[in-house]
């Protein structure tokens, strides 16, 4: 699950795979904007199907802490 | 004190560096820098630029970044007389190609672009001169209405064009904005947004003369970091635009409430703002001025509404931004409408630019010294006056200007035999408006998942139109153009 949602990131923000580290955060980058993290958030809740809670929203602010969160919706 | 008496923003500054020395005037990070070391470091990076060659009138490129090395850099410039071009350092190649084609710079400042057609490139980190401590210089003679900065906007056609920005206009712009939101000397702001746009550099210029601190944010992704800094600098008042409210409500709810005592202003602006999201805000933030404004590159800070103040009013984009400033409604021929009467919302006053870089460009944009917005609108009694639509075809992504051409000259390149782009209401419904395409059926078998995919490679993700449509052909003029106006219904 860790490499496909970096592989969604990278994709979504346009920038290589490798940039996409555990701990770069929303912000870090000028690609990971506003508008680019929106695109992150509904493009892994659609290919991977499944919901961010609204309340956990806010505390997704890195690359690790997105795939924390993938990986307790999906029980991985 | 800065001998500089064509820019009352450096004499500000400068003041500012006498009366009050130690004050912090920038934070970005951990490094702070008071008003007297940013007027030494504005003087010291002038040296190095006057090493350079650089002479009055001559134009530098720079790359923004949120950095304090392209603050010395961008009133450096101000301080000789020399141009600034303001870019985006992401912009697409072919735009950046394009503007360096036509101011012909004389050199480029960057911390992440590579030399561009032959044009000398330099760090904005670029160590001092080896004079920059000699004796006294005498500084070039520069005019009020001297040109400080050429902004590029997106014209209707997707040909960028130049803004001409004289040092009255900036500074006139910063008076009027401060005059109406309030920022003096005691605020500490902190500047999320971009200083590559209108709205962010103007934000910059603001509390420079009032004399405030400015905290440098690297943008509002990250609310948690953003949140974090309101509360450690105890800011009391930031810019945003709607995309970004949109953005701090979807992604922190309610949160942003606990700051509402100690945000004194909020400046909303470069696109509307849903009536029910300035109920919200107005409800969350009972005592911060909410002051929303109207303008364009050209004539920055145009207009002004501030919500609790017209609460019963809170459809209109408010009344001329100072005393300096002045709005009308006008015709097709440029004749006055009576009040009520839609029609062109024109401008002028000290902030309004006087020409564009190329003369041609200025053909169809004013009436006398009326600056023609392109917007649609009319006036009440009162004199407050109401945005209506957009006679320019601009689409409005979060605050970000796309051109419909841009996206059709991608898709066209695609194979696609004719296409148009119009702006259709976000269907999330946070970026107020998304481009929406209308592709020429042909027998080509290619899909819509095809063609974004494609796109993703020639444009920006905003730019990527949202929805889609296949249409027999594409509604066009007898001399070929668009029929947007046709798509829309």
């Amino acid at each position: 699950m860790d490499s496909k949602v970096k592989e969604i990131i990278a994709r979504v923000l346009n920038v290589a795979f490798d940039r996409i580290t555990d701990d770069l955060s929303s912000g870090d980058i000028p690609e990971w904007d506003s508008v680019g993290n929106l695109a992150i958030i509904s493009t892994i809740e659609q290919e991977l199907d499944l919901e961010f809670p609204l309340e956990d929203l806010f505390d997704l602010t890195s690359v690790r802490s997105i795939v924390e969160e993938v990986e307790k919706l999906t029980n991985v | 004190m800065f001998d500089a008496p064509h820019s009352i923003l450096l004499c500000e500054i400068s003041r500012h560096a006498i009366e009050t020395p130690d004050k912090v005037a920038l934070v970005e990070g951990d490094f702070q820098v008071t008003y007297a070391q940013l007027m030494a470091r504005i003087e010291q990076t002038a040296r190095a630029l006057l090493a350079l060659g650089l002479k009055p009138g001559d134009r530098i490129v720079l790359a923004a970044q949120k950095e304090l090395s392209f603050v010395y850099h961008y009133f450096a410039a101000h301080l000789l007389g020399v141009v600034n071009v303001v870019v985006d350092v992401a912009s697409p190649r072919d735009r950046l190609d394009y503007i360096i084609d036509v101011v012909k710079p004389s050199a480029l400042f960057s911390s992440g672009l590579e030399g561009v057609n032959g044009v000398p490139c330099y760090s904005f980190n670029r160590p001092e001169s080896d004079d920059a401590h000699s004796a006294d210089l005498t500084w070039p003679t520069v005019d009020v209405n001297d040109v400080a900065d050429v902004m590029f906007t997106t014209g209707t056609t997707g040909v960028p064009k130049g803004v001409c920005l004289t040092h009255a206009n900036i500074a006139g712009s910063a008076s009027n904005t401060n005059g109406f939101i309030g920022t003096c000397s005691d605020d500490i702001e902190a500047l999320a947004l971009p200083l590559s746009h209108s709205f962010g550099l103007g934000r910059l210029r603001c509390v420079l003369m009032a004399g405030a601190t400015l905290v440098l944010v690297g943008n509002f992704a990250n609310l948690k970091s953003f949140f974090s800094v309101l509360d450690a600098w105890h800011v009391s008042g930031f810019g945003m635009v709607p995309a970004v409210w949109q953005y701090i409500k979807r992604l922190s709810g309610r949160r942003i409430a606990r700051f509402a005592e100690q945000l004194k202003y909020i400046e909303i602006g470069s696109a509307a703002l849903p009536l029910e999201d300035k109920r919200l805000l107005m409800e969350i933030f009972p005592n911060t001025r909410l002051c929303m404004h109207y303008g364009l590159t050209e004539a920055s800070r145009a207009m002004f509404t501030e919500f609790h103040a017209n609460a019963g009013n809170l459809e209109a984009v408010g009344r001329p931004a100072s005393s300096l400033v002045e709005a009308s409604i006008r015709d097709d021929d440029g004749n006055l409408v009576a009040n009520g009467v839609d029609g062109e919302i024109c401008v002028r006053g000290n902030m309004v630019t006087r020409s564009y870089f190329k003369p041609q460009d200025n053909a169809g944009s004013f009436y006398g010294d009326w600056f023609r917005t392109g917007d649609w609108g009319h006036r009440d009694d009162e004199g407050n006056f109401y945005l209506t639509g957009r006679k320019k075809e601009l689409i409005n992504v979060g605050g970000e200007k796309v051109s419909p051409a841009t996206i059709e000259d991608a898709i066209r390149s695609l194979g696609i035999a004719d296409c148009a782009c119009i702006a259709v209401p976000d269907p999330n419904g946070v970026l107020g408006e998304v481009p929406k395409a209308f592709l020429q059926k042909d027998d080509n078998q290619v899909t819509f998942e095809d063609i974004k995919q494609q796109l993703t490679q020639l444009l920006p993700p905003h730019e990527i139109p949202v929805e889609w449509e296949w249409v027999d052909s594409i509604p066009r003029t007898s001399s070929g153009k668009i029929q947007r106006l046709k798509l829309k219904q």
